[in-house]
């Protein structure tokens, strides 16, 4: 028992709390992951004689710029959340609401775009302009993983924010779940200038 | 229980001029992209550009400038050197370019890479 306290009582090395490292070992070991997918992409791409670059600057650009905005916003918001909860202000549940608003319009323009070229004959296997079928696996296999994380984060804020509302939870929760959301906008930064930008026509 | 944040971290005002720029960045890359720059060129300054947004978020956003440094020292440079590793095999990927099969219309699996 003597030693358990001990452990409790020693300082933290890094000076932040348990959570928040751990939500950092997350990001890191996440990053590596897209950094990993995102390097495929790009060898897939060197190695096909007859990539597809098929984005129009509309609808598909001009819909990637506005997920963008979207997402940028939404990091912005999500600092307002963190920084109201941090001091105590009731206005943290309006800055939260207003993150998981912005995270499904992005989902859902994202659904939107999948949904269209879908309806073209895009899937992850094949392509059909007739170039290589890896544009599609590579395509719906980043922005897949991508969504799959904002769709994450949007249920992580909500719930947090329903037990954050409830007193259930504090504000610490909020800024761990903060860091993770702008990890996801962060990952758009990298997806937006290379999977849309680098196949415009 | 743990508070939130005791580190310093600047104003909401200073966020908003970040978000902005970020947005401007944003443009950039657009206007780059129908810039008609060689294919190199214009990869390597959107990715020139991406990273400079991704330190921006990592560094405010994520707080990470107001943490101790040791946390920045033990997380980021492990990252770094994963990445470095993935460009390690940048070279095979043109190995593969010149040993790859002549494209056909209804291109299939290329068998195996």
């Amino acid at each position: 028992m003597d030693h358990a306290h001990g452990a409790v009582a020693e300082e933290r090395p890094y000076g932040v709390p348990t959570r928040k490292l751990v939500m950092w070992l997350f990001i890191i070991a996440d990053a590596a992951t897209f950094g990993a997918i995102l390097f495929a992409y790009g060898y897939v791409r060197v190695g096909s004689a007859d990539w597809t670059k098929p984005f129009a600057f509309y609808p598909t650009i001009v819909n990637a710029i506005v997920m963008t905005f979207v997402l940028l916003t939404s990091s912005l918001t999500m600092l307002g959340g963190v920084r109201a909860a941090s001091a105590g202000r009731p206005t943290a549940i309006r800055w939260l609401g207003a993150t998981i608003l912005l995270g499904i319009t992005f989902a859902g323009l994202h659904l939107r775009e999948w949904f269209s070229m879908i309806h073209e004959g895009w899937s992850p296997s094949h392509n059909p302009l007739g170039g290589s079928p890896l544009f599609g696996a590579a395509f719906f296999g980043i922005t897949g993983l991508h969504m799959l994380h904002v769709l994450g984060g949007v249920i992580a804020i909500g719930v947090v924010t329903l037990l954050y509302r409830r007193g259930r939870l504090d504000a610490s929760y909020i800024e761990t779940t903060g860091l993770y959301w702008h990890f996801v906008d962060l990952v758009w930064m990298f997806v937006f200038p290379l999977v849309y930008l680098l196949n415009a026509r | 229980m743990v508070s939130a944040t005791t580190n310093p971290s600047p104003g909401m005002r200073f966020y908003v001029l970040l978000w902005a720029g970020l947005l401007g960045i944003v443009i950039v890359e657009v206007l780059l992209t129908y810039a008609h720059l060689r294919p190199l060129s214009l990869t390597i300054s959107l990715v020139a550009l991406a990273v400079i947004e991704a330190g921006v978020a990592l560094m405010y956003f994520m707080h990470l400038k107001y943490e101790r440094r040791i946390l920045f020292w033990s997380l980021i440079p492990a990252l770094v050197f994963v990445l470095v590793m993935f460009d390690h095999f940048w070279p095979d990927a043109f190995r593969v370019r010149s040993m790859r099969l002549p494209a056909t219309s209804s291109s299939t699996a290329a068998g195996g890479g």
